[in-house]
């Protein structure tokens, strides 16, 4: 039997230990590559006891087998209580524990080796980081909507820590752009929360679902409908509320990028369709289907359109995000079974590839290589990083045997089960626009001279992170049942809840 | 024969590339020995199986292993006569182009990367052929992209890169239509097997199996290089080295054509065989092959550039063999396409390697400015004239057989369906264009008074593949009993 103190453990552990970070930074700041041990070695303290409590969950719950779908946990012990907190369980907040901790564990070690550890915020850029990590498996446990608000909003708010850090104009500048619009589309899903709660009485994911499919005057729920996708659609980058993530991303320190693209990113598109699919309008309540498959069908386009004219590799990238999201919506548009199965996987792949891309940007931006024209003939300069490059963009690419072509194939196919086909089409078309800039960043790297003939040393330990996930893409692309196999038990659940 | 002999066949290159690789940083020749080896034990995986098929209940022999369960899809291996023709082509000259490379890549540099990075295209290469599963063929049909990107762009002439980019796009722009296409397979037949697809297709709504089919063969098309989606072909095959270019005009474009003979035939057209659309689509196919025969061979006429006009004549021949493809319901006809594919393989395959043989000796493309060289380069010369005359479809050489069998096939048809008359009769004029550029080609860069002077003949590895696929070109015209056999076997009568 799952309790309260299995599902809080996790997120306990990195916000707690978070703080207890800072007060270590202080101790280490003066010593130099003892001290990066020291935090290093504390990291590994926190993760093992984050994997253990997270492991212990998983297992619980696999061993439960629960017959209804939203498995709900409240502090007070009563389910449905008004305002007590409510976590919820269910496979897909257990898969997404699983794969948040395992990402999270892989950039930061990235983030420790490539923060100047004697400036004196670093301390509080590796909190931020822990701390972040425990709000966002917070998010995925969230039972009600306010606690889905509180988790949810903490990580977009902090997110703006580590888009700053670096302290540079344009990362201020960026930053401000991301807040302001964050704290509009706060203030819209507010608003549209205390519609829910005048119509429904109550907050609690399941008693809403409940009330709301019987409703029948649905002119209110119209209205907060659109103010909760508006806002989550701003804190997910979807075209037109796009902007601010290409300037965020592009400004912050890689590893923030990787941090945020691969956990912070993720976690809002899984609000998305948690909220959109689960909760709040399944399209028997609602029929949004058509509105959001446009959008997504914009949101592919334009992405991927704007990368095709970028030099910048890092902006490159960023926008390669925007595109992920437009594939994410496909899938939840789709509403089946094999969609959200894509999303999940999607979220996991997705997540590693961009975080890899941003790392191996990161490396390359720390030898002065940014723009395309850089980056020329770096393939046999740097020949592992460039062979890392060269598989996170197959992936991005969705090319076999690379991870990124699974997540896809299960994104195109939900479309076509889901009677999109146009989406489909649409979809499969930005793809090849995305190989197409893609390979061009690969021409650059392999195709053009050198600009000068200095060799470069690659830094032998950053690759290690680098290489982990590379690994993983292609253990994840050639077989991936072993990930799919915990997303399974979702075709179950989703039918009790879909129809 | 061995027990999980075609999943050994699958992988023995993937976990012998990390090897060639090794090796090759110490020796490039080493690396070739052991690609070469690989390609032999292959090759003796595949025969073994080969009793089986010729002389068993079923004429097919089939492995299956778990997978991705989730998504239904088997790690599904299998091997019937028209697979096993092509993967013993397919290994052939992937042995011949490996011996080639080695004098004829012997000054460039990161040969070490060239061998396994063709070691992984022939991984893709032989698993196209052999699976039945449909997630697993779409694995190994991109697979050939990344290697063969690199090879062509790497090592080819002038600006390969692009040529490669080209090919790059192309091949995968059509790949998504063909993913597209496996997908809706998936989601009405809950299968991903080609064989299983075939019997639950039949009960599906016909208008969906008819955009399937359209999609399938849309894909495909752009990898066989059908006029209008060809234009990458002339650009990477005449860009890319020699080796690669044999590869790619002998069984690179072959898998498309190959692909569109198991998917979108024999996989999805059963389920339309009776409407009306049926016929519509295989006229279709009869016309955009007579497109691709005509604007291969009249540009293979006028092009001056060597590797150009052995593209252009690649385009032609994929003409000729969608063309017999389109007459499926007819078994002779479509024995001869399948043959010719085999065929077409090895000539093109000698044609591009002697190519590449006279232009690593005289640095030049332009076939005007050769002349003569027949007596400076005899077995060049030799093979090349196997090669070209195999080309032009004169006997006894072995693009003679497929086709003569393609156009008894034809003429049978025409019996059936009155529709190929004139199909059939301007495809017999599209030969003699063939024969035309192939004996301009070879006239103009052998025959005639030598325009260079001191050309010594290549080196001694060269000649050897060269002399041995000429001995296949020969070998196959007069005896293809055996292949014909094979083929057979594996169509329904």
């Amino acid at each position: 039997m799952i309790t309260i103190a299995d599902v809080l453990s996790p997120i306990a552990i990195f916000i707690f230990s978070s703080l207890l970070t800072i007060i270590l930074c202080k101790f280490t700041e003066k010593m130099k590559a003892k001290g990066r041990v020291l935090i290093a070695l504390w990291f590994l303290v926190i993760f093992s006891a984050a994997i253990c409590a997270v492991w212990n969950l998983a297992l619980k719950y696999h061993a439960s087998s629960p017959t209804c779908p939203l498995l709900s946990i409240t502090l007070s012990g009563n389910e449905f209580g008004i305002f007590s907190s409510a976590f919820l369980v269910d496979s897909v907040s257990v898969y997404l524990t699983i794969i948040f901790t395992f990402t999270a564990v892989i950039v930061t070690f990235y983030a420790l080796l490539c923060v100047n550890n004697s400036d004196g915020n670093a301390g509080r850029y590796y909190a931020m980081m822990l701390f972040l990590t425990g709000c966002v498996i917070g998010t995925a446990f969230a039972g009600d909507f306010l606690t889905l608000f509180i988790f949810w909003e903490i990580t977009a708010a902090c997110s703006s820590f580590l888009l700053i850090y670096g302290r540079t104009p344009e990362s201020i500048h960026a930053t401000l752009k991301y807040l302001v619009m964050i704290i509009v589309a706060s203030a819209f899903i507010i608003y549209a929360l205390s519609i829910i709660y005048a119509i429904s009485g109550t907050l609690n994911f399941w008693a809403v679902r409940q009330i709301l499919a019987t409703m029948q005057d649905k002119r209110l729920l119209e209205i907060a409908f659109l103010f909760m996708a508006a806002g989550y659609s701003i804190e997910a980058a979807i075209v037109p509320f796009h902007v601010w993530l290409p300037d965020a991303y592009t400004a912050a320190p890689a590893s923030s990028s990787a941090f945020l693209s691969a956990l912070v990113d993720q976690a809002s598109y899984y609000v998305l369709l948690r909220v959109l699919l689960y909760i709040l309008t399944p399209p028997t309540v609602l029929p949004w289907v058509l509105m959001f498959a446009i959008i997504s069908a914009l949101t592919m386009v334009i992405g991927n359109l704007l990368a095709l004219a970028e030099i910048n590799v890092k902006r490159l990238i960023s926008y390669v995000c925007i595109a992920d999201v437009g594939y994410n919506l496909v899938a939840i548009t789709s509403a089946t079974e094999l969609g959200i199965m894509g999303n999940l996987y999607f979220f996991l792949v997705g997540g590693i590839t961009t975080a890899l891309a941003f790392m191996l940007v990161g490396i390359f931006n720390s030898m002065g290589l940014e723009t395309l024209e850089d980056f020329s003939g770096v393939g046999t300069r740097m020949p592992l990083t460039s062979l890392a490059m060269l598989l996170a963009v197959l992936s991005f690419a969705g090319v076999p045997p690379l991870a990124g072509f699974i997540a896809k194939y299960m994104v195109f196919t939900s479309a076509l089960k889901g009677n999109l086909a146009w989406l489909a089409v649409i979809g499969v078309l930005t793809s090849v626009i995305q190989t197409a800039y893609l390979l061009r960043l690969i021409n650059y790297m392999y195709a053009k001279k050198p600009r000068n003939e200095i060799k470069i040393k690659e830094p032998k330990i950053k690759l290690i992170p680098v290489l982990i996930l590379t690994f993983a893409l292609i253990v994840l692309g050639l077989y991936p049942t072993m990930v799919l196999d915990l997303i399974s038990p979702i075709i179950n659940e989703l039918q009790l809840i879909i129809t | 024969m061995v027990p999980y002999c075609l999943l050994l066949a699958l992988l023995l290159p993937v976990l012998s590339t990390p090897f060639i690789f090794i090796l090759g940083k110490r020796s490039y020749k080493l690396a070739a020995l052991l690609l070469v080896l690989v390609c032999l034990a292959d090759l003796a995986l595949f025969l073994s199986v080969s009793p089986t098929i010729i002389s068993g209940v079923s004429n097919k022999y089939v492995e299956s292993y778990l997978w991705i369960p989730v998504l239904h899809s088997s790690l599904t291996l299998f091997m019937d006569g028209v697979s096993l023709s092509m993967a013993v082509i397919t290994l052939t000259l992937v042995m011949a182009a490996t011996v080639f490379s080695i004098d004829y890549m012997h000054a460039k540099e990161g040969l070490a990367e060239y061998f396994a990075l063709l070691t992984l295209l022939t991984v893709g290469l032989v698993g196209v052929f052999i699976t039945s599963n449909l997630m697993l063929f779409y694995f190994c049909w991109e697979m050939m992209l990344v290697p063969a990107y690199f090879i062509i762009g790497h090592w080819g002439y002038r600006d390969a890169y692009r040529a490669a980019f080209k090919f790059f796009i192309f091949t995968h722009a059509g790949a998504v239509f063909v993913l597209l296409g496996i997908g809706a397979i998936f989601l009405v037949t809950g299968s991903l097997d080609i064989f299983q697809a075939q019997s639950a297709l039949l009960s599906v709504d016909e208008e969906l199996v008819k955009w399937i089919l359209i999609s399938f063969t849309i894909g495909f098309a752009v990898k066989m290089a059908i006029v209008p989606v060809h234009m990458w072909l002339p650009d990477a095959h005449s860009e890319a080295p020699a080796p690669m270019s044999a590869l790619l005009s002998g069984v690179i474009i072959s898998a498309g054509a190959y692909a569109i003979l198991r998917i979108s035939l024999e996989t999805v057209f059963p389920a339309l065989m009776a409407t009306e659309f049926a016929s519509n689509f295989l006229h279709g196919m009869t016309i955009f092959g007579l497109l691709s025969a005509f604007f291969g061979s009249l540009i293979s006429l006028v092009e001056n550039d060597i590797k150009r006009i052995i593209a252009y004549s690649s385009i032609a021949h994929m003409g000729y063999v969608l063309f017999g493809l389109s007459m499926f319901p007819f078994r002779e006809a479509l024995t001869g396409a399948i043959l010719h594919l085999v065929t077409h393989a090895v000539s093109k395959g000698l044609l591009f390697l002697t190519a590449g043989a006279v232009m690593k000796q005289l640095e030049i493309r332009d076939i005007r400015e050769m002349g003569g060289l027949a007596g400076q380069m005899p077995i060049t010369a030799i093979s090349s004239a196997t090669a070209a005359l195999s080309i032009a479809g004169i006997p006894p050489f072995a693009c003679f057989i497929s086709e003569f069998i393609m156009f008894t096939g034809a003429f049978k048809a025409i019996g059936m369906d009155g529709f190929y008359l004139a199909p059939t009769a301007l495809m017999l004029v599209a030969t003699v264009l063939s024969l035309a550029y192939s004996l301009r080609l070879f006239s103009y860069v052998f025959l005639g008074q030598p325009k260079h002077e001191k050309i010594m003949d290549v080196p001694l590895m060269m000649k050897i593949s060269m002399l041995f696929l000429a001995a296949t070109v020969i070998f196959l015209g007069i005896w293809p009993t055996q292949v014909i056999h094979l083929i057979l076997s594996a169509i329904p009568a």
